[in-house]
């Protein structure tokens, strides 16, 4: 028995020791914890809510209580206005630039509520719902929100619609004929005055619905216009829309191997002896760096040529677009192993505190869930992450077929990430403890 | 060829090397001697480039050595004392890298690679992987890397620890051979018998400081007497020990004391009556020449190895 507790202490000793084997342990899971349990946790309010923008068109009093209905939604942000960099002011959404915005990627769906909504003739209410599927989970998410808020606001406009669809059918003559009946006949039966009863009837509480088999009746009620502007022509659109977010991971985690190699070199005593040959310090780091960048390309393009060869995703009508993305998000993904390299001590304390940094970043930059489900204040910081950068500019190049200017922020953030980055790495080098 | 002025380094208010000041000729096969810590791997790693001192500087044919001064390089071989090589390499690929990045022609360094492989006697092992080579093995090749640019200074960090006295003679014949067609050795060990077999000259160093410096004559020279009695632990002797102190330094081994005899005793024959006059058999009694660790226990107090 004493063995066994001398034992156990032996181990307890060794994990304590073992700063990598506590990080692993408990602030990976922990910090993963918090992530998903704001996404998916109890609280409806820690989740962010999903961006929508609004253009409400009609003048309809109806469509304002839609629009209020939707405002106080749980899970829906209405985006009614943006930025114009040409006339530098703020605007409101017209559909037009809801339409443009979607298919740049800027947000994905809208809700246009059209001048048509409905008139005094008409047997339906009309709305439109614009969208760009780029993430199937987000996009269902946001169409069954909006449809339920619609759906809600509509008893109010259910007498006025079928007397309009009853007009449709019989006409207004015989319409008003039979109303008038029923009018008479109530009033006789129940001694109530005849125009109490014909007033009444615009009120909602004539109408109760909430029985089965209403869904078919209130379809025929609500037309509303699903359009997908985004992603028609995509052949695997499952495949095509994962397949960023996840090379970027593995990228991430492989080159960070790569870079921390340098820590098994200085174990071997390799790195010493290059150190003490006619090798400069810089260039032992920038073989380091661009051998790095060499891999990551390397691997992306597997990955993405496995992706073409067995889910068909296209990537060869946007190739040249994707190259270059690949190349930029390999660079920022290499910056990153290379500041980690430069600012731990050892391989182990390097694996770990890389291991966290991944996960958080893909969990947060958008390689497992859509941004749009993080809680406001962690979108925010989705948006430092190399990772965002990256998955948006894939999306771009493969999913909206985007050109070169399409992806120049997303390039030009991932270059100064790069740039940056491995510029501090390399000072950190130059006096860090590898050396 | 090389000299060091006035060398200081210290690591976290730690003095490392202080004041170290040699100067080593061409052709010299020079030793450091001195126990681990003692500096020795310090003062080569300033020498190589990988350190700078704090103060002081080192003249390689008479320009100063620094760390931004790559071409030096070119002309000063390094053994370091890990055994450097890439493992999931093989033993050629290994001293094509390492052979790279002298500025030698594609022909020059395949003939220096073949040239290394004959010294270290691993030419019919040139594509094993090094992962499989025996301890011996690859300190061998270690030291092929180090001298395919053909320099004129070599540096020898302890090149024979853990290895097993066959590979460490052959490893002492080629050093030999390499010092015998004019290239200058440093050669740092803690092992007295080392030093004594390669060295021509050698400096003891110790808490960072030189504290002799010379041949082995010289070093010897420096002792009262130039023999040591050594006396083998046995039952009674512990008591004996006050007694034996007085004839000399004295100092304990694990299996023996050791004593320095003072300048007194001019003939073995006084002292050997001295010994017996204390009823110490003759059996537990060796009398040896004095070595150069005999010196360092005079210098210092201490074993090398302490």
């Amino acid at each position: 028995m004493n063995n066994i507790i001398n034992l156990l202490k032996k181990d307890f000793i060794r994990f304590i020791k073992d700063k990598t084997a506590v990080l692993l342990t408990f602030a990976v899971p922990a910090v993963l914890i918090v992530i998903f349990g704001n996404i998916f946790g109890g609280s409806g309010n820690s989740r962010g809510k999903l961006p929508v923008i609004f253009v409400n068109e009609s003048n309809y009093s109806i469509a304002a209580k839609v629009e209020e209905k939707l405002d106080s939604s749980g899970s829906l942000r209405l985006v009614r206005e943006y930025w114009d960099d040409g006339r530098d002011t703020v605007l409101a959404y017209d559909t037009e630039t809801a339409k443009r915005h979607i298919k740049e990627g800027k947000i994905s769906t809208a809700l246009v509520i059209p001048s048509d909504f409905m008139s005094d003739t008409s047997t339906s209410i009309k709305v439109q719902i614009y969208y760009d599927p780029k993430n199937e989970i987000e996009s269902s998410i946001i169409q069954g929100s909006l449809q339920q808020v619609i759906m809600g606001s509509i008893p109010e406009l259910f007498p006025q619609i079928m007397n309009n669809q009853i007009n449709d059918q019989i006409g207004i003559e015989k319409n008003k004929e039979f109303q008038n009946e029923l009018a008479d006949i109530i009033s006789e039966t129940f001694k109530v005055e005849k125009d109490l009863i014909l007033n009444q009837s615009d009120s909602v509480s004539v109408f109760n619905f909430g029985s089965s088999g209403e869904n078919n009746f209130i379809n025929d009620l609500i037309k509303i216009e699903n359009i997908q502007l985004v992603g028609q022509e995509v052949k695997n659109p499952g495949v095509t829309r994962i397949v960023g977010g996840w090379a970027m991971m593995f990228l991430l985690f492989s080159l960070t191997g790569a870079a921390t190699s340098l820590f098994e070199e200085k174990q071997e005593g390799s790195l010493k002896r290059l150190l003490c040959m006619p090798v400069k310090r810089s260039e032992i780091i920038w073989s380091k760096y661009i051998f790095s960048i060499f891999v990551g390309m390397l691997q992306l393009s597997v990955l993405f040529l496995f992706a073409w060869v067995l889910f068909d995703v296209d990537i060869f009508s946007n190739f040249l677009n994707l190259m270059i993305v690949i190349l930029v998000s390999a660079a920022a993904a290499v910056s990153f192993a290379m500041i980690i390299t430069a600012t731990t001590s050892s391989l182990q304390q390097a694996n770990g505190i890389a291991t966290l940094i991944i996960m958080v970043m893909s969990a947060i930059g958008g390689s497992w869930f859509p941004v749009s489900f993080l809680p406001d204040w962690m979108q925010v910081i989705s948006k430092f992450t190399l990772t965002y950068w990256s998955i948006e500019a894939f999306l771009q190049v493969l999913w909206r077929d985007g050109d070169i200017a399409s992806i120049a922020l997303h390039l030009g953030i991932l270059t100064t990430i790069a740039v940056v980055v491995n510029y501090y790495a390399i000072l950190l080098f130059k006096k860090g403890k590898i050396f | 060829m090389i000299k060091f002025e006035h060398i200081v380094k210290r690591f976290n208010g730690i003095t490392a090397l202080n004041d170290i000041s040699v100067s080593i000729d061409k052709g010299d096969f020079f030793g450091l001697l001195g126990p681990n810590g003692a500096g020795k791997t310090t003062l080569m790693n300033i020498i190589v480039g990988y350190l700078s001192p704090d103060t002081g500087k080192v003249l390689f044919e008479n320009n100063v050595l620094s760390q931004n001064k790559l071409g030096v390089r070119r002309k000063i071989g390094y053994v370091p004392q890990e055994i450097s090589l890439y493992q999931e390499l093989s033993a050629y690929q290994n001293l094509k890298i390492f052979g790279s990045f002298f500025g030698l022609s594609k022909n020059e360094l395949t003939k220096n690679i073949e040239r290394a492989l004959e010294l270290v006697q691993l030419k019919e092992r040139k594509n094993d992987t090094v992962k499989n080579f025996s301890g011996g093995m690859k300190r061998r090749l270690n030291i092929a890397a180090s001298i395919l640019h053909d320099p004129i200074l070599l540096l020898c960090d302890e090149p024979t620890v853990g290895v097993d006295p066959q590979s460490r003679n052959a490893i002492f014949d080629m050093l030999q051979h390499l010092n015998d067609t004019g290239i200058t050795i440093i050669y740092t060990t803690h092992y007295m018998e080392e030093a004594e077999r390669l060295c021509s000259r050698m400096a003891i160093i110790d808490y960072g400081k030189i504290i002799s410096i010379g041949t082995l004559p010289d070093l010897i020279n420096l002792l009262d007497k130039k023999e040591s009695v050594k006396i083998k632990k046995h039952p009674g002797l512990q008591e004996k020990l006050e007694e034996i102190s007085k004839l000399g330094s004295m100092f304990e081994r694990e299996l023996q004391f050791e004593l320095l005899p003072d300048s007194r005793f001019t003939k073995n024959s006084t002292l050997f009556e001295a010994l017996e006059s204390l009823e110490i058999a003759s059996e537990y009694i060796q009398l040896s020449r004095a070595s150069l660790e005999d010196v360092f226990l005079h210098l210092t107090g201490r074993s090398l190895r302490d």
